[in-house]
């Protein structure tokens, strides 16, 4: 088991970050540290505009950073399970990224 | 036109299509209820416990495919449909729950019948909103119904603050058309590399099993797979979520597979060299102990869930999409490479097969034992129920050894006839899952096969069914006693049989139907057996509850030895191990 980080860009709404730290608890994994903070330099996520047709605007979106000590299996269940979260928009660990439901093989985050 | 928030809520979800909602009112939703007593396309059934209401509406959605509504007021009403959102979130069952709320300026504040639903639903919703203005309600339940059908199913939660219903304050209404959600997009195509692959296995394979579940009724999938089936001949199990969804008569049918199923389909997943699963998603009841899950086996696994594949057993090849989509490819590209299935390649198999089952399989011909010496058994209730109905009826269950005697002697023809709790194991979800499948289809045949445990965790709803005049069927498999913990404790336990009876307590079912104005039949002999059945069945116009005392000794089996056992290795009576 090794410390890994995971990086998500999500829609900033009340409740939203509850389901994100839920979901741990629920599923039994650990977190070891959270970070977020509302997006405000857009230029890194214009990949995601582009590729989701859609233009952010300041205060609507959210990074968050989640470090968890996990193994090879269990991080890619978390991964999956954060893309399933309906205002998740990506997420990614060191090796993948989820862009809304299609699955890169390159952290893009 | 203006109007206000509560009209706007209800004409959104007779916009949706919305005929039944299941509820009960209370002062967070009194602006609401006032907007439904305005209307009329839509009627509302007044449950007697709102868990009724989530597992009405559940049953209704089971059946038609289409999703279930519910209302509900803030706190205990909140609260007490709890169960039944779980109940749908395991199961992957579309379904969307609008709970009131306190007024925005009292939430946090403790205020009279102030609950967190949004929090406490958290963790077995798909999604949740909480409305916060007017101007979005509309679109919320746009966005709840489309997030609700669509993809893995599940249930949706509105929570609406009662201010912002107040008939006073009118806004505009423009149903929207689309829900565009930026966030969220469920899978759609299959990949073509992966349905070649898939085909690849398919045309290679010696002893292949489908094992198809719930989620195949869920794309309503079941003439693709039955296609698939005519294409390859593969053995096929069902899941107890996916009974149905290939017939229960049909030639290259296992029966159910895993914890209590048939031998011949847990042999056939242990010794296969090729599991197709369909909708499916391995969990502790299927697989066993999973280090020990069809050694030999290669995977492949239709799901539109990317968190459910390779999550318990790795797969080998895994085609994401509604599994609708996929076996649409898949049959595609057999069809074009017809010339290499050699079906004949599969005969030893299927020998291996029909001697396993002849060996160890269930006994359908209970039923031909009337004779009074013995007790009645469970089994031969069911079968009863299965020739009386001639196969057809839409069978709803409670938990316990009657729910798996159901599963087992019951043959489901036709996907969403059948209608349980298969991931929560709800006991109390017979009686009102059945009222909402008697709703969606007035003239079918529906039966309750229950325990007189589960019937009492639900039975206030007989009001409801009286009310309504819901002539359903309901059996009452009456062993005494929590018969599904009993046999645990007699196999566990050395037979202590701790707070599994309920003494002299029981009420005298017959009297207690008659009393909320339905007919009741008791049974207790073999000779009566048929008969009373029978009698049940010809009464068209009412709800019968048939009360049929069974021996209470018995035990449902196989059974899969855990911990530690593998597919193979069953209980196959009183003991006797494979
Ligand atoms: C709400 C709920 N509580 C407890 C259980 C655990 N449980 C599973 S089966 C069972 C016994 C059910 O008794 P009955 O309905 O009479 O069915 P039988 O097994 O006797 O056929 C119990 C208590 C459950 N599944 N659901
Ligand atoms: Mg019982």
């Amino acid at each position: 088991m090794i410390q890994r980080k995971l990086t998500l860009v999500m829609e900033n709404k009340p409740g939203a970050l509850a389901r994100v730290v839920g979901l741990f608890h629920q599923r039994g994994y650990n977190i070891d540290s959270l970070h977020v903070d509302p997006i405000e330099d857009f230029e890194p996520f214009r990949f995601i505009e582009d590729e989701l047709g859609i233009k952010f605007q300041v205060g609507e979106v959210s990074r968050l950073t989640i470090r968890t000590t996990v193994g090879d299996k269990l991080m890619r269940q978390i991964l999956r399970q954060i893309n399933k979260l309906i205002e998740v928009i990506a997420v990614s660990d060191d090796e993948s990224t989820y862009l809304k439901g299609i699955l890169r093989n390159e952290n893009l985050l | 036109m203006k109007i206000a928030g509560n009209d706007i809520l209800i004409q959104s979800l007779i916009n949706e299509g919305v005929e039944y909602i299941f509820g009960y009112p209370g002062g967070a939703a009194l602006h609401i209820y006032d907007s439904i007593f305005n209307q009329k396309e839509m009627q509302h059934i007044l449950v007697r416990h709102e868990q009724g209401a989530t597992h009405a509406a559940d049953g209704y959605a089971r059946a038609t495919g289409k999703p279930g509504v519910v209302l509900v007021t803030s706190g205990p009403g909140a609260t007490n449909a709890i169960t039944g959102i779980a109940t749908a979130f395991m199961d992957s069952i579309p379904m969307v729950v609008i709970s009131g709320q306190v007024q925005s300026h009292l939430i946090g504040t403790d205020a009279f019948q102030e609950t967190d639903m949004i929090g406490v639903s958290r963790p077995i919703v798909k999604h949740s909103f909480t409305v916060d203005k007017q101007e979005n309600i509309a679109q919320i339940v746009k966005e709840a119904f489309h997030i609700a059908t669509s993809g893995r199913q599940g249930p949706v939660v509105i929570d609406v603050p009662k201010d912002l219903t107040n008939p006073d304050e009118l806004f505009d209404f423009n149903y929207p058309e689309k829900a565009n959600i930026r966030s969220y997009n469920p899978p759609v195509k299959p990949e073509n590399h992966q349905v070649s692959r898939a085909v690849d296995a398919i045309l290679n394979a010696e002893r292949p099993v489908i094992y198809a579940g719930g989620g195949t009724i869920s794309s309503n999938a079941s003439d693709e797979l039955r296609e698939l089936n005519e294409l390859i001949d593969f053995p096929v199990t069902n899941t107890l979520m996916g009974l149905g969804v290939y017939p229960g008569t049909g030639k290259r049918f296992l029966g159910m597979l895993g914890m209590h199923g048939t031998y011949q389909a847990n042999m056939a997943m242990h010794n296969a060299d090729l599991i197709i699963a369909v909708g499916a998603r391995f969990d502790d009841r299927i697989t066993n102990t999973p280090e020990k899950f069809a050694p030999k086996a290669k995977v492949i696994h239709f799901d539109v869930d990317h968190s459910s594949v390779s999550k318990i057993i790795e797969a080998d090849i895994a085609v994401f999409g509604q599994v609708k989509d996929s076996l649409k490819a898949i049959n595609n590209h057999l069809r074009s490479r017809k010339d290499e299935i050699n079906k004949e390649k599969l005969s030893p198999w299927h020998q291996q097969i029909r001697e396993w089952k002849e060996k160890h399989g269930l006994d359908h011909e209970l039923y031909k034992n009337d004779s009074d010496e013995h007790a009645i058994l469970p089994q031969a209730a069911v079968q009863h129920i299965y020739q009386e109905s001639e196969g057809k009826a839409f069978v709803t269950s409670d938990v316990g050894q009657h729910q798996m005697f159901a599963a087992q002697y019951y043959h489901f023809d036709e996907p969403r006839k059948w209608i349980n709790s298969g991931g929560l194991g709800t006991m109390g979800f017979g009686l009102p899952s059945a009222m909402g499948v008697k709703l969606a289809y007035p003239e079918e045949e529906v039966i309750c096969i229950t325990g007189e445990g589960s019937i009492q965790m639900c039975i206030q709803e007989l009001s409801t069914c009286s009310q309504y005049k819901l002539p359903i069927k309901i059996f009452n498999i009456n062993n005494l006693a929590l018969g599904m913990v009993k046999q645990w404790q007699d196999m566990n336990y050395d037979g202590r049989h701790s707070s599994i009876s309920y003494e002299d307590s029981l009420p005298d079912f017959v009297g207690l139907a008659e009393s909320y104005g339905h007919v009741g039949i008791k049974i207790t002999k073999n000779s009566e057996l048929k008969e009373g059945i029978a009698k049940a069945f010809a009464i068209k116009d009412k709800l019968v509850f048939v009360d049929i005392y069974v021996d209470p000794n018995e035990h449902v089996y196989p059974m899969l030895v855990a911990p530690n056992g593998s597919l193979k290795d069953m209980w196959l009576g009183k003991g006797e191990k494979t």
